[in-house]
């Protein structure tokens, strides 16, 4: 069984075409994430979360506005999973016993028939916030200052530029998607320590396609020195294409597996890596590699 | 027959047998857990009997699973050395207050010690400036002329002390709560993380962690005041009485507090006297025969003394039992009104049969003196005869109103109270106006250094903070299991199924690697006693996509090299070496950031990166020994004319 076999689509030459839609998806990710902006979780906005299970479904309109009026901290709520869960999302501030407390007495008062029971709470103070944030921001930071120095080690420094920016395509239209669809759909897609680790995996991810291509890119340059660079260009991507495709695939599969299977805990996790590696795929054939090639190009036009 | 391949063989038999050891107990755990599951009664209890040890170390020694998965509560508590600081300097001014500030920026990781934020801080706003200014401590030796290391040094051993003591108090506590398999660890300079599983009660466990010890000064009641109400609540409990009228109680009782306020004005003979009071007032109920004496649901589980201080005493079980009698309504008004009883902290005595006894004491309820006051306390022997004693400061505060107390009761006896039981109820000897006190009375010099610890770890202030916590319940936890292991045996499924699919009998050689993959990724957890999360199944689950990545490259490579006309073998050879360079490129990277991951990541999120780079290590090693060793005899041995698809 063989797909792509001796493929030869013209990807060089549609370059213009692949810029343009990745242009319009970064601007469209930027303008939803200045609109909308992306949301923070309570790891790092601190804060605390309640999932709450219940007899009989309960409207979460009524639940929130019953809440809103006894805490006055205007809370979240949301169905978790199942018409008979919910999940309450309360900002920094009070006791968590007194909050717990509160709220189980305030739905219980208001929804005879509830009969809450809390299953899971996670609580962060302010100052683990701020730890977790900084430990976000130094892993995200640390990420890139190392694939950046391997893929200069071990390639040249075009191939650094151009995986980098097929990084940071991936991570803004993923982000942007992010910040479009928050509320949009029934699970939560709030940034917390998860999606910023999902984040990481796409991004070890995306380069492990990215390397791949552009492997075979520095193989076929020394094999068909005659031949002009997009040529090779054209010809490594078309070669690895089969390769790309299928390894795309099954981790699609899987991480898909995951979204539907994995429990409601996991499904932004599951989303996010899913939105990553469809995006990364792409960014590998239709941005870096063509990077590549207008460094490559633009140079030699100067050096002549 | 093995071609060269024999290292290779070996290494992989090598792993493959380490993986069972290290994973035999998760499995013979399993095994158990299921059997007993299965029994019940009898048969359960006698088969947990028969193999309890076994049944013990592979409960101990299989996988950890994290309490995203087991249910239980997560809390990570931070000491605030910070307060202590505050706590520990006079004269605060705005200085003090910048510098303060400023060092909590500076220390906000809990890796940074604070005491060292705090001094650089200080020597950043005024190199010349002293520390001792603010902090003076004379039982220390720092006092005006202190060095600012001096201080800083005598700061540092506060705040390390205050950490260590409050994890002990913090150990100790949930000793008394009563968990299985609780972890209590230090986390950097000031963090706790404490791991409670199988944990029901949050809310309790919340007010247990973040409550400070209250230690408080208070006088013993006068035995001759408490001996009557003693007496009167045994009567009440004493079923003859109760059966009798009313007015026959009414004039007994009366009767026998008039016995009773007699014979003990003499306090140095309470005790024959309130004996002989009691069994007078069986004799009054005309028992005359003692073996007949009525049942008393108070004395079942409660023995008065009437020595002394001490009320009686009960055993660990029937404390709360005879407390309950003691201070129910019908009884509670006849305990003079100032007077609350306390049982001792420790037991006095243990039984033959492991019983500990507990002394119940009076107590007055007024607390002259409280443990804020206190700023040291050391164990030391008396010069003049040798006993172990402890010798405390106080503040000037505390000096004037411990010189009123004493001067008040010498010749009485002062308890020391420490969240509601009585530690110690040494004498006072003599009037105290130094701010200096000595607990004298005491049976050992551990016992002095039991009353400094909990004097310092009661009185020295270091609040405890939440910082963040997660419970799940059990339930939650089960369903998670279930999800995480669906996913993963789905997944599975699938990728084996394309893997058949799309590179025929490659592909079977492949999802042999596959299987022997997860072995191995577990293998790894177990053999460094990670800890397995919900996001690290996820992990795994992700692992098995990926892993297949080095597979394809290297089939699709010798699909290439099949393509240039080579034979089989060569095209195996070739597809092996060619792959290489982009397989270990490709990996190492995803390795790199899941370490980063790794190491700024906390909670359940390290199970995660732990699984990933476990998962790519195993993969690499599938891929690239395992699946050649097969080929290579496949096709050199068997001559099979395998497939790529």
């Amino acid at each position: 069984m063989r797909i792509f076999e001796n493929a030869n689509f013209p990807f060089t030459s549609n370059w213009t075409k692949a810029f343009i839609l990745s242009g319009a998806l970064i601007v469209l990710s930027l303008f939803a994430l200045l609109a909308r902006g992306v949301t923070l979780g309570i790891d790092f906005l601190g804060g605390s979360e309640f999932v709450i299970e219940t007899a009989a479904p309960l409207n979460v309109t009524q639940v929130r506005g019953q809440l809103d009026a006894r805490l006055g901290l205007a809370p979240e709520v949301k169905l978790f999973g199942s018409p008979n869960t919910i999940l309450v999302r309360t900002t920094v501030g009070g006791d968590i016993n007194e909050t717990e407390r509160v709220i189980v007495e305030t739905i219980a008062a208001g929804f005879p028939d509830a009969n809450p029971t809390v299953v899971k709470t996670d609580s962060v103070g302010p100052r683990f916030a701020d730890d977790l944030k900084r430990g976000a921001f130094l892993s995200i930071i640390f990420a890139l200052a190392v694939i950046f120095i391997y893929i200069m080690l071990r390639f040249e420094w075009r191939f650094g530029v151009g995986a980098v920016v097929a990084l940071a395509h991936d991570v803004t239209i993923t982000l942007g998607l992010f910040a479009l669809l928050h509320d949009l759909v029934p699970f939560s897609l709030q940034i917390d320590q998860a999606i910023i680790a999902a984040f990481l995996t796409i991004v070890g991810y995306s380069l492990n396609d990215t390397v791949v291509v552009f492997d075979r890119i520095r193989e076929y340059a020394a094999v068909f020195k005659t031949e002009a660079y997009d040529v090779v260009v054209n010809k490594s991507i078309n070669s690895t294409l089969s390769r790309t495709i299928v390894t795309s695939g099954t981790t699609l599969i899987v991480v898909f597996v995951l979204f539907v299977t994995g429990g409601e805990v996991l499904r932004g996790f599951a989303f996010a890596l899913i939105v990553g590696i469809l995006i990364g795929t792409y960014s590998s054939i239709f941005v870096a590699a063509p990077v590549v090639l207008r460094l490559r190009s633009s140079g030699r036009k100067q050096s002549r | 027959m093995l071609q060269g391949n024999g290292l290779k063989v070996l290494t992989v038999l090598v792993f493959l047998l380490m993986s069972g050891y290290y994973l035999y107990p998760t499995l013979s755990n399993f095994r158990y857990q299921n059997r007993l599951a299965s029994l019940d009664g009898e048969e359960k209890a006698a088969y947990q009997r028969e193999n309890f040890a076994d049944i013990r170390w592979a409960s101990e020694n299989a996988l950890k699973l994290g309490l995203d998965l087991r249910g239980g509560m997560l809390v990570v508590l931070e000491v605030r050395v910070d307060q202590l600081v505050r706590e520990l300097a006079t004269d605060r001014d705005d200085v003090f207050n910048e510098v303060m500030a400023q060092a909590q920026t500076e220390a906000l990781s809990s890796t940074v010690p604070f005491v060292d934020a705090f001094a650089a801080a200080f020597a950043e706003r005024d190199p010349d400036a002293r520390l001792s200014r603010y902090f003076r401590n004379s039982d220390r030796g720092i006092t005006r002329r202190s060095s600012n290391s001096e201080v800083v040094a005598y700061l540092r051993d506060e705040a390390d002390a205050a950490v260590d003591r409050a994890i002990e108090i913090i150990r100790d506590r949930i000793d008394r709560f009563g968990v299985t398999e609780p972890s209590i660890q230090k986390q950097g300079t000031r963090r706790v993380i404490v791991e409670l599983p199988g944990v029901d009660d949050p809310e309790r466990v919340r007010k247990l962690l973040r409550g400070t010890a209250r230690l408080e000064f208070r006088l013993m009641v006068d035995p001759r005041e408490t001996a009557p109400y003693i007496q009167a609540v045994i009567d009440h409990y004493d079923e003859g009485i109760e059966e009798t009228p009313d007015t026959n109680a009414r004039v007994i009782g009366d009767d026998l507090a008039a016995r009773v306020d007699t014979s003990s004005a003499d306090t140095s003979s309470v005790d024959t006297t309130a004996a002989d009071s009691a069994f007078d007032v069986t004799a009054l109920l005309g028992g005359e025969d003692e073996a007949d004496l009525p049942a008393n649901k108070l004395l079942e589980v409660f023995r008065p003394y009437g020595q002394d201080v001490i009320l009686g005493s009960a055993f660990s079980q029937d404390t709360a039992r005879a407390m309950q009698l003691l201070t129910a309504r019908e009884v509670a008004g006849l305990l003079p009104r100032d007077v609350e009883i306390l049982w001792t902290a420790n037991p006095i005595n243990v039984t033959e049969d492991g019983q500990e006894e507990f002394f119940a004491l009076g107590v007055r309820k007024t607390i002259e003196l409280t443990g804020d006051v206190i700023t040291e306390a050391t164990a030391d022997f008396d010069q003049i005869d040798s006993e172990p004693k402890v010798s405390i400061a106080m503040n000037s505060e505390g000096a004037r109103t411990w010189s009123r107390i004493t001067g008040a009761n010498v010749g009485k006896k002062i308890a020391i109270v420490l969240d509601n039981v009585v530690y110690s109820y040494p004498n006072v000897n003599e009037k105290i106006s130094g701010g200096r006190s000595e607990i004298s009375g005491l049976d050992s010099f551990d016992e002095a250094k039991d009353i400094v610890t909990v004097l310092k770890s009661g009185a020295l202030p270091a609040p405890v903070d939440i910082e963040a916590e997660q419970t799940v319940g059990p339930s939650l936890g089960e369903a998670s299991i279930r999800a995480g292991t669906m996913s993963l045996i789905i997944g599975l499924a699938l990728v084996v199924a394309f893997m058949i699919f799309y590179y025929q009998s490659a592909g079977i050689v492949a999802d042999l690697a596959l299987l022997l993959n997860i072995v191995f990724i577990f293998g790894i957890l177990a053999g460094f006693q990670a800890t397995l999360t919900l996001p690290g199944i996820a992990g795994i689950v992700l692992t098995i996509g990926m892993a297949v990545d080095a597979n394809v490259l290297i089939f699709e490579r010798v699909r290439e090299e099949q393509g240039t006309g080579k034979t089989l073998k060569a095209a195996i050879a070739g597809g092996y070496a060619n792959a290489l360079s982009a397989i270990l490129d490709a990996n190492i990277t995803t390795f790199l950031v899941a370490a980063i991951l790794y190491s700024f990541g906390k909670g359940p999120i390290q199970g995660f990166a732990v699984t990933l780079m476990a998962g790519i290590i195993s993969s690499l090693f599938t891929a690239i020994f395992v699946t050649r060793i097969v080929f290579d005899w496949m096709v050199g041995q068997r001559r099979m004319s395998v497939s790529y698809g």
